[in-house]
């Protein structure tokens, strides 16, 4: 027979104003099964709490329900209360009379008699309640950074440093990711490459980080604190065991005019090749798609069309033959920091929505950059080591029109966010200019200037005060060449004239996006993204850098457009985390999560493809003798998130969910409706 | 005839299965058929009255074809759906079964009706068939006859039932209902009501009266045509098996055509087409969300 106690909780004014306590208290108390019933000013206060484990030790409570606020508030409270005084914890349950009653109602009598309902049906539900067991699972303490850009480089050294061992896998030859292309960083000036190489050598050198450059995740399974994931190494077609980096069969390289992608297209590379000389690892990489031997091995020919590389190579590390491979790694918890790319100005556009914008000549007027461009022309590395030079005649432009917001805050373009770096970025850009070329003239088109953050506004004054950028408030409709110039038509708004510029170069300061194929990645790792692409943190407010998928964090401009210090930031939050979670030996799961009567399930599995999280297996039931009798659904309890879905899905009420059983929901709605 | 016979007397020799599932001359017109030697074979029928839905012994929840060994099943297009819904909820491996297909051009309703084909005797389902040579038989005999006789007598009482009102309807279901005696024969005849424990037979809690009261037979009929939306592959079997002629092909044509409206889906014969439950795609109506 049960004998249930009843708590119910004034909340101070809270409840106590519209609902009168007492008589909830006295009517929960002529239930049957009610042997307890009281009510008090504050439950979760200590001599609330202490008054629940004082019934339950003298009257010997078969089951507690404290009527107060939202369990999402205090259900842990009480429920550890109740495990205090020996009652199994998920024998307590709470009813909400506060954001459900009396929060939002005003007749007293009304709401009196709501409450009581309320605390009804939970004491119908605590009657059926069993005890339920935590549910404890190992954990593999190693992490997998995706992503080895700033985020993941300091998410893996942040994770290696706190002691755990980490996978930093990359997808491009070399770990650096865009900080490596910027020439100098904001609000300092100080030297990208200076400040990034250091830390990307650290990883390197790291006796607890696994850097695996030149690979790409291909499948993840598992779940928090258990995740195995599969990577893909990509055929360098070079034996990172021989190779020491010496750079000879770059030098022998035949085809030299490949378009390097490190210098966004505006200097040129050999077809094997690292992207940079700081590259880390520093092991070249065989562009099939250009090299000579492939081609000529693409076109059917016998002979080989080349082998310069191999026959440069003293130590015998190319290797023409490599294909990729696959290798598994067991990691406990994934940071994604994947990164962003550029808003694509020209034609070619990654996704349905997006525009691009045709009227400022990007890709047609040589002349017509982005800014990733800007940056390799201003970096001391980049195609014109440092000159600032034109890329259609190499001449050394006077004028320099900055276009602020190209792609950004542009519904009719597809992108209504604020990309929020490029302010910051086209100030530095003036002031970057200004330093090459004295007697430039650097002209910035905005629609306002967006600077917070420690240090920014006084940047973006410093540009235009002592750097002389002029900033023009509008917009500019057409860019187009015009003999040796290129002409800016805009408007000036605070004047309201139409402004034209014979501009010798143009900068456009493009959105940040996420990278293409984030949303592939998304999905292998069954986290949400938002309309653009984005990974969805788990709260914009309280949990930043957790993802939806327990296990899965996010670090950097793949959550939202980052500058560097932010993307820090996140990185550094987001490997807290980890070495939280790794912190415990085994990770403790509340038990609330479905479970599969395995001589019921018919095996239609239903409920594997309703569930969101994949933590339906199949399970083979046999007999004594070992004969396969039939093939059921089995819930993993260290996957499922207690949604229930594959509770209202199975057609034969075969799974039940932990602590919701059909039963209690009956008794729940029978209490209310009977 | 002959085709199909010597097809299933060969499948026999050769060892390839151990029972043909098919029709046979009965007392009282075509029977259900276990052949399991060349003498059964050569006994096997296909005509107009072979109405029967010979799939739902291939369910695992009947075991008794099972223990037979390895079986073929002869099929007319609407039963292939039925094999390709097992496939499709994993309660069949396609490689476990023969699947021999016969051209069909329409069926009489009652399996010993002495009449022949005619637009009064042809079974609901068959007229305006799109499905009489099953697609994913291994083997199929005969000839395609003629498109079956006649026009769909179940439109015209969908569209009637349309046209009324919601109190219309809900006194016609009730008197339909009403004559429900709980026998769950319906049941028993679907092939896609294949579970080890049916919900109307669960106790703990009770969510379906067992008693046939109005209130428990509504909740079973309506309960097992929704579990079927979508799923029912239209062979009629629980109409035909119905001891008090509740018109169950009604409820299930009307929600299948729903599901297909909704979500595009229609029950086929490729059992690689996605379950209507828990296929979800981005373009699912979800009006119903707030």
């Amino acid at each position: 027979m049960a004998r249930i106690g009843v708590f119910v909780c004034h909340c101070g004014e809270n409840i106590g104003r519209t609902v009168d306590c007492a008589r909830v208290a006295g009517e929960i108390g002529k239930l049957p099964g009610v042997v307890h019933s009281v009510d008090y000013k504050y439950m979760c206060s200590d001599p609330g709490q202490a008054l629940i484990k004082q019934a339950i030790a003298e009257k010997g409570l078969t089951g507690v329900v404290v009527s107060a606020c939202s369990p999402h508030m205090h259900e842990r409270t009480f429920r550890r209360a109740a495990g205090g005084a020996g009652l199994n914890p998920f024998l307590c349950e709470m009813a909400n009379i506060r954001e459900h009653c009396s929060w939002i109602h005003e007749d007293r009598e009304a709401a009196t008699d709501k409450a009581i309902d309320l605390a009804r049906v939970i004491v119908e539900k605590v009657k059926r309640n069993v005890p339920l067991e935590t549910i404890r699972i190992p954990v593999e303490k190693r992490a997998l950074v995706i992503g080895g850009g700033i985020a993941g480089i300091q998410a893996a050294l942040d994770l290696a440093d706190g002691g755990a061992e980490v996978v930093l896998v990359e997808k491009e030859p070399s770990i650096g990711g865009h900080m490596s292309q910027l020439s100098e960083t904001f609000p300092t000036l100080d030297c990208s490459q200076c400040i990034l190489t250091p830390r990307m050598v650290e990883v390197y050198q790291h006796p607890r980080i696994r850097l695996m450059a030149y690979c790409e995740v291909d499948a993840v399974e598992g779940y928090i604190g258990n995740f195995k994931v599969t990577i893909r190494q990509k055929a360098r077609s070079v034996d990172e065991t021989k190779c020491n980096g010496c750079g000879a069969c770059q030098k022998a390289c035949v085809v030299k005019n490949v378009p390097s992608e490190f210098d966004e297209r505006l200097g040129k590379r050999t077809a094997i090749y690292v992207p940079f000389p700081q590259a880390v690892p520093n092991i070249p990489v065989i562009d099939r798609e250009h090299c000579a031997y492939f081609k000529g091995r693409a076109r059917g020919m016998k002979k080989d069309a080349c082998g310069k590389c191999k026959e440069a190579c003293a130590r015998g590390a190319i290797d023409f033959a490599q294909e990729d491979r696959f290798v598994t790694e067991k990691v406990g918890a994934i940071v994604v920091a994947t990164g962003y790319e550029l808003y694509s100005i020209g034609k070619d556009q990654p996704a349905a929505g997006l525009k691009g914008y045709g009227e400022y000549g990007y890709g047609t007027v040589p002349d017509v950059i982005d800014g990733l461009q800007f940056e390799r022309l201003a970096s001391a590395s980049g195609p014109t080591a440092g000159k600032l030079l034109r890329p259609s005649d190499g001449k050394v432009p006077k004028k320099i029109v900055f276009l602020q917001c190209v792609g950004s805050r542009d519904p009719a373009k597809g992108i209504d966010y604020c990309s929020k770096v490029c302010c910051m970025y086209v100030a530095k850009h003036t002031m970057l200019y200004r330093h090459k070329v004295h007697d430039g003239e650097a002209t910035v088109f905005y629609m306002d200037v967006r600077a917070a953050g420690k240090g920014y506004d006084e940047f973006t004054r410093r540009a235009v005060e002592e750097d002389g950028a002029v900033y023009v408030r509008g917009r500019v409709s057409r860019v187009y060449r015009d003999g040796d110039v290129v002409k800016v038509l805009g408007f000036d708004t605070l004047n309201g004239t139409p402004v034209e510029i014979d501009a010798d170069m143009v900068v456009l300061a493009t959105a940040m996006r996420p990278r293409k194929g984030i949303e592939k990645l998304a999905q292998t790792l069954s986290v949400s993204y938002d309309r653009h692409g984005f990974i969805n943190e788990a709260h914009p407010k309280l949990r930043p850098v957790e993802t939806n998928t327990a296990g899965v964090f996010v670090a950097g401009a793949c959550q939202a457009p980052r500058d560097i210090p932010d993307s820090v930031a996140m990185a550094s939050a987001a490997a807290a985390k980890v070495l939280g979670l790794f912190s415990n030996e085994m990770l403790e799961r509340e038990p609330t999560v479905a479970r599969v009567d395995a001589a019921l399930c018919a095996g239609c599995f239903h409920c594997e493809r309703v569930c969101p999280y994949g933590a339906v297996e199949h399970k083979e039931v046999r007999d004594r003798k070992g004969n396969l009798l039939k093939v059921v659904a089995d819930v993993n309890p260290g996957v499922c998130q207690g949604c229930g879905t594959c509770q209202a899905t199975c057609p034969s009420k075969s799974v039940e969910l932990m602590g919701f059983t059909d039963e209690q929901i009956y008794a729940e709605v029978n209490a209310l409706a009977l | 005839m002959k085709e199909l016979r010597d097809l299933a007397t060969k499948l026999l020799a050769e060892g390839t299965v151990n029972v043909v599932l098919g029709w046979e001359e009965g007392p009282r017109g075509v029977r259900p058929a276990f052949a399991t030697d060349a003498a059964a074979a050569g006994r096997l029928v296909f005509d107009p009255r072979c109405t029967q839905n010979l799939v739902p012994y291939l369910s695992p929840r009947r075991t008794q074809v099972k223990k037979l060994g390895k079986a073929a099943v002869v099929v007319k297009g609407c039963d292939a759906r039925a094999v390709a819904g097992l496939v499709r909820e994993t309660q069949l491996a396609r490689e476990d079964v023969v699947v021999i297909g016969v051209r069909c051009g329409g069926v009489i309703a009652d399996p010993a009706s002495p009449e022949p084909l005619s637009p009064a005797t042809v079974a609901d389902r068959c007229p305006g068939c799109n499905s009489r040579e099953p697609k994913l038989a291994d083997h199929t005999v005969g000839e395609l006859p003629a498109a079956p006789p006649g026009e769909s007598r179940r439109d015209v009482r969908i569209a009637d039932l349309e046209a009324r009102t919601a109190d219309e309807r809900w006194a016609f279901w009730q008197d339909e209902l009403g004559r429900c005696v709980r026998c769950h024969a319906c049941r028993e005849a679907c092939p896609m009501c294949f579970c080890e424990r049916c919900v109307a037979d669960k106790t703990q809690p009770q969510w379906v009266d067992s008693s046939p009261h109005p209130r428990g037979a509504f909740a079973w009929n309506v309960t097992r045509a929704l579990h079927l939306a979508g799923r029912c592959v239209d062979c009629g079997e629980c109409e035909r098996a119905c001891p008090v002629d509740i018109p169950l092909g009604l409820l299930n044509l009307k929600l299948a055509r729903v599901a297909s409206e909704r979500f595009g889906y229609t029950a086929t014969d490729d059992p690689a087409v996605p379950s209507p439950v828990g296929s979800f795609q981005k373009d699912d109506a979800q009006e119903f969300i707030l």
